[in-house]
């Protein structure tokens, strides 16, 4: 592993995502977040700040997990075909190297674009004098690792298939496992241990992506924080999966000829 | 030119967070209580289909998300077939039944208690970071909290008569003096909006019912209600052959409060032909045949 | 001491999309030594950006060994010596020349002040010194590919692996090219190259490898093979035998004959009958051999 090797991959994934204006998108986005919420202000709905934060929420959920996996599933399919990776791989770096700079420039894409997103939301629920509090602040930091491991998900998924099959299967999974999760802990009371046992495995294989937001937490007001032990669980279970995903993605990519 | 056009967009951005935060000040002028013409059924045209199914399917949204906010957030689902076969139980195990509502013992949380729980630390720290209340702790937040949900509901779709009668229910949940009066002037508001509606029509007279404003005159919250059942009756038998599953049950509760607010009135005749009429609409129903049992008796 | 490059007995295969398999390359052996410039010529479909790509480890072989400088091919240790310049490359749009040099640059383990002042020293010498800011997207053809010519040479790399070195130069660019390698071989580094410019190869080659279908065709010095395909004509009068000489000659007119030998020394000795027979010697005539007839004729014969 080659520490150096990372900021120059990661800041020309940023720069290039910068200049493509790929961010404004988002900023447009958050702008219609504001717009929405000035103009549910302007009808004067009071005591809708549990609605405006779960809204929020929702969105910031939806919009960050979009922007994550179509940026991460496309970097290295696009370096195939744009030929841009030969230039790379000449140099004395190993494709492990190449994945984790590629996956560190797609997480701070996703991460910034999120923060932007925050930004403007924190914005817009000023208009419904919404209190900002540590469980908020808590939201937001799990939710960053949670892109964590849907960012390195997406582009181990696009080493083995197509950029638009490998997007719709992590769209599938970042939005689909807590639906699969409740079916997993609906029937689970019904079968046997053997049966527990092949939950688990399932369990354990899909991203617990619905561990990392605390949204639904976070929206209303009687709910303590997060204890820190559980904060400290989801860095550790992030950065294992995301290292998982990308040792899954580096054992074709290694012998892929290019 | 580039450095114009960021301008504009975060004047822009500037100009709509203003606007929102002072939106209160042209609240009287721009949001009428509530809208006269709502969209036409007849309207066919394209953009007014699409609109009108944004309307119910956001207010329908938001009517799932109310039930919600009153759970603080905790997810609730009923027991699968499954899962009753293999005995397992729902609110039952609450060890406050004062807090227990109906039907709760056939519901239980999304995610899953502790002890029911295959999936080991994921389970445990899912149950911290989401909204998760084990069913023993089972309770309510306040109702009144979600009104202006229901606001925000009734203002997008005017139809929507189980928001307009539900948030009149809320209101009446607080049981303080002016509860009734306020539940129907809300109420009210949606009879502009629906004035061929049983249900909100029987909702206002079971507001004046539940009135206890004027403790001098009890009976006159009876006499207030009257009307409104009246004309739920009316509504409800000139419209019999299309009446919805819905509107017939409120047409058989408008039957019963009918008996009830005769039979506080002493007006025995007149509870004698409501009861009459809801027996041959309804076939058997006990409460109307102890209101006909009652008004034979009294006569 | 370890050659450059020290290619053995490779093979290369590849998998159709029908699922057929392909040999790419056969059996193929040959060395590079330090400071050589050798050129690898072979038609489309020969294998040699196959080869090329094994030097890289881009891919890999199904057997035999390839080496650099005495590492494994492909593994970064070798990597670390060899500029590389890919056949057709992009390079990101939206980064400038300077951006993404830098970015190749630090891959390379460079940094810092020194990294900056190659970089613009390379694009000036390269003629792109005024388009260090603007984005690739904005740049010609040309331009990109003295990016690309650039980004090989950075850091000074020991070994030179390029790919269609001159494609999309003009031909004051390719003259400048050819000045800036012969340099840099001058500066001790090695030159392997793959090229359909035989113009070029003949300009700049020590040396030539030729393949065809996969396979080694023949190597050459380029100066012997030069002196092996020039010819030589001499025009003269009055019948006279040249048996033994050549087999090769023309009557251009009732008394004037075309005669045409492979070497010097037989001509030398036409001349001598020519004169001692009364005839006239009108012309003589060296020809420089064309290096696309022998490509074309050694490719064939080998097919």
């Amino acid at each position: 592993m080659k520490f150096t090797a990372y900021k120059p991959l990661a800041r020309s994934v940023l720069l290039e995502s910068l200049r493509r204006k790929d961010l404004w998108v988002v900023a447009i986005l958050g702008f219609l977040i504001i717009l929405c919420a000035g103009t549910l202000g302007f009808f004067g709905f009071d005591g809708l700040e549990i609605f405006a934060k779960d809204l929020a929420v929702t969105v910031l959920g939806l919009f960050s997990t979009i922007i994550a996996v179509l940026t991460s599933c496309r970097l290295i399919p696009d370096e195939i075909k744009n030929r841009t990776l030969y230039p790379l791989l000449a140099r004395p770096i190993t494709r492990f190297d190449l994945l984790i700079g590629k996956l560190m420039g797609a997480v701070v894409v996703t991460w910034i674009s999120f923060l932007i997103l925050c930004g403007l939301t924190a914005i817009a629920l000023t208009v419904f004098h919404v209190q900002f509090n540590v469980i908020m602040l808590q939201y937001v930091f799990a939710k960053m690792i949670g892109l964590v491991v849907i960012c390195a998900l997406s582009m181990t998924l696009s080493i083995y298939l197509t950029p638009n099959a490998s997007a719709t299967l992590a769209f599938i999974l970042a939005f689909g496992t807590p639906m699969m999760t409740r079916g997993l802990t609906m029937s689970a009371t019904s079968v046997g241990p053997f049966g527990k046992f092949v939950y688990a495995t399932i369990n354990g294989a899909l991203p617990q992506v619905q561990l990392f937001d605390i949204g639904g937490r976070a929206v209303y007001p009687n709910w303590a924080p997060v204890p820190m032990w559980v904060i400290g669980f989801l860095v550790a279970y992030g950065m294992i999966y995301s290292f998982a995903m990308l040792g899954a993605g580096w054992l074709k990519f290694r012998k892929q000829a290019v | 030119m580039s450095i114009m056009k960021h301008w504009i967009v975060v004047g822009t951005m500037v100009g709509a967070v203003t606007l929102g935060t002072q939106a209160n000040k042209f609240a009287s002028i721009v949001n009428p209580p509530t809208r006269i013409v709502g969209l036409q059924a007849q309207d066919t045209h394209a953009a007014a289909s699409l609109l009108g199914q944004f309307r119910t399917s956001f207010s329908a949204l938001l009517y799932l998300r109310a039930d919600l906010y009153v759970h603080g957030g905790v997810e609730m689902r009923p027991l699968t077939h499954n899962e009753e076969l293999h005995g397992r139980t729902g609110a039952s195990e609450a060890k406050d039944e004062a807090e227990k509502l109906d039907g709760d013992a056939a519901i239980v949380t999304v995610i899953p208690s502790e002890k029911e729980d295959f999936r080991g630390i994921f389970g445990d720290v899912e149950r911290r970071v989401a909204s998760y209340k084990d069913m023993a702790e089972h309770h309510h937040q306040s109702p009144t909290q979600t009104l202006p949900l229901f606001r925000l509901m009734t203002w997008v779709d005017p139809q929507f008569i189980e928001a307009w009668t539900s948030a009149g229910q809320i209101i009446l949940w607080e049981n303080k003096k002016e509860s009734s009066a306020l539940a129907v002037d809300f109420l009210k508001r949606g009879l502009d909006q629906n004035p061929e509606s049983i249900d909100i029509l029987e909702e206002i007279a079971y507001c004046w019912m539940k009135d206890n404003s004027n403790q001098i005159q009890p009976a006159h919250k009876f006499e207030s209600a009257l009307p409104y059942l009246l004309r739920a009756k009316e509504i409800g038998l000139n419209n019999l052959k299309t009446l919805s599953d819905r509107e017939a049950n409120s047409l058989k509760d408008n039957y019963r409060k009918l008996c009830i607010c005769y039979r506080e009135l002493r007006q025995y005749d007149e509870l004698r032909k409501v009861a009459e009429e809801g027996l041959n609409l309804f076939g058997e129903d006990a409460s109307l045949k102890m209101a006909l049992a009652e008004a034979t008796q009294k006569r | 001491m370890h050659p450059a490059i020290s290619v053995e007995n490779l093979f290369v295969q590849y998998k159709t999309k029908k699922g057929e398999i392909v040999d790419a390359v056969k059996d193929l052996s040959f060395h590079v030594q330090e400071g050589e410039i050798v050129g690898f010529l072979g038609p489309n479909g020969a294998g040699k950006s196959s080869t090329l790509k094994v030097l890289m480890g881009f891919v890999n072989s199904q057997s035999g060994n390839a080496s650099i400088f005495g590492e494994a091919a492909g593994t970064p240790e070798s990597r670390k010596q060899i500029g590389y310049l890919p056949e057709v490359a992009m390079y990101y749009p939206f980064l400038t020349p300077l951006e993404t040099l830098t970015m190749y640059g630090e891959l390379q383990g460079l940094k810092g002040p020194w990294l900056k002042k190659e970089i613009l020293d390379l694009l000036d010498l390269l003629g792109i010194g005024n388009s260090a800011k603007k984005l690739n997207r904005s740049l010609s053809k040309g331009m990109l590919q003295r990016v690309g010519i650039a980004q090989s040479l950075l850091g000074n790399p020991k070994l030179l692996i390029l790919d269609e070195v001159t494609s999309g130069l003009d031909p004051v660019g390719r003259k400048e090219l050819r000045n800036l390698l012969k340099q840099r071989q001058q500066d001790g580094a090695t030159l392997f190259f793959s090229s359909h410019e035989l113009a070029e190869v003949d300009m700049l080659c020590d040396r030539i490898i030729l393949m065809n279908k996969g396979e080694f065709v023949e190597e050459k010095i380029v100066a012997s093979l030069k002196d092996e395909l020039q010819t030589f004509a001499l025009v003269y009068s009055n019948m006279t035998s040249l048996r033994g000489l050549t087999d090769h000659i023309v009557v251009r007119d009732i008394d004037k004959f075309e005669a045409r030998f492979g070497t010097k020394e037989a001509m030398i000795t036409a001349i001598g009958r020519v004169q001692a027979g009364g005839g006239q010697v009108l012309d003589v005539v060296a020809k420089e051999g064309s290096l696309e007839n022998y490509f074309v004729e050694t490719v064939e014969a080998a097919a």
